[in-house]
């Protein structure tokens, strides 16, 4: 070991390293933006649901899936250009973490929709897919910061 | 955790920048490298070179489209002489006590 280096320069060597850690972690997490993208995208494909003409669905669908393709391409493009994340930083903690998210916005958005098409209400997928997109765009930040967590923890040199 | 070593060719301060982008990393763009640490093209060829020399990187070089491409990961020995890095600063900084822990 090097018995020249003084504590606190090792202390500022584990505190670059930190840094540059984070700096690949924030790169490949996704940005706020793109979940209320994602929340627009369903309420878009809703409207076409609950509309049932073909020219509806004809444009809702294709809209929907070019636009979360797009979408999910510009938001995961550092992590296919810039750097990959190394295997092991986001584990099982972070998969449940993504599971139940989905969970969470699907289940809620069939919840709402179902409950409000039993009561009769007109355009009930837009409705539920509405609530369910605000809840994307509002806990879409919350899960990044937890899986940013997760790997920030799971990282080389936690004390 | 790692046994401890103190590793003189990664504790270099712009080669601890670029082995802890990498160990964060499967593999990491160079022009992402060179961007992040603030480094000229020739002075990170110099750096990778030095640590592909000591085993401790691996180049790759491809093309995306048309475009030529070169990649940087860290090898099991590189990340091994990270780690074990990493565990001898953590030795350093336990034994003078807790005050100075990075934030």
């Amino acid at each position: 070991m090097n018995s020249e280096l003084h504590p606190g320069e090792a202390a500022d060597a584990l505190a670059e390293i930190q840094q540059r850690q984070q700096q690949v972690i924030d790169r490949a997490t996704v940005p706020a933006w793109y979940w209320w993208v994602v929340g627009a995208l369903m309420v878009v494909l809703a409207v076409g649901v609950d509309t049932r003409t073909p020219l509806a669905i004809g444009i809702t669908v294709p809209v929907f899936v070019v636009g979360l393709l797009a979408a999910t391409g510009v938001a995961v493009r550092g992590q296919l250009l810039d750097a990959r994340l190394r295997e092991g930083l986001l584990d099982g903690r972070g998969v449940v973490a993504i599971l139940a998210f989905v969970a969470l916005i699907v289940g809620i958005s069939l919840a709402i929709a179902f409950g409000l098409r039993a009561a009769g209400v007109s355009y009930p997928a837009t409705i539920g897919c509405g609530v369910g997109g605000l809840t994307m765009g509002l806990f879409g930040p919350v899960l990044n910061r937890l899986l940013r967590r997760i790997m920030l923890g799971n990282r080389a040199g936690v004390m | 955790m790692a046994r401890a070593r103190f590793d003189e060719l990664i504790h270099a301060p712009t080669r601890l920048s670029i082995v802890s982008l990498l160990a964060a990393s499967q593999w990491a763009d160079f022009q992402f490298i060179r961007d992040s640490v603030g480094l000229s093209d020739s002075a990170l060829s110099k750096q990778l070179a030095t640590l592909e020399q000591a085993g401790y990187v691996e180049i790759g070089r491809g093309f995306v489209g048309k475009r030529p491409r070169t990649s940087a990961r860290l090898t099991p020995a590189g990340r091994a002489a990270f780690e074990q890095h990493v565990a001898a600063l953590q030795e350093m900084v336990v034994r003078s006590g807790s005050t100075i822990l990075p934030k």
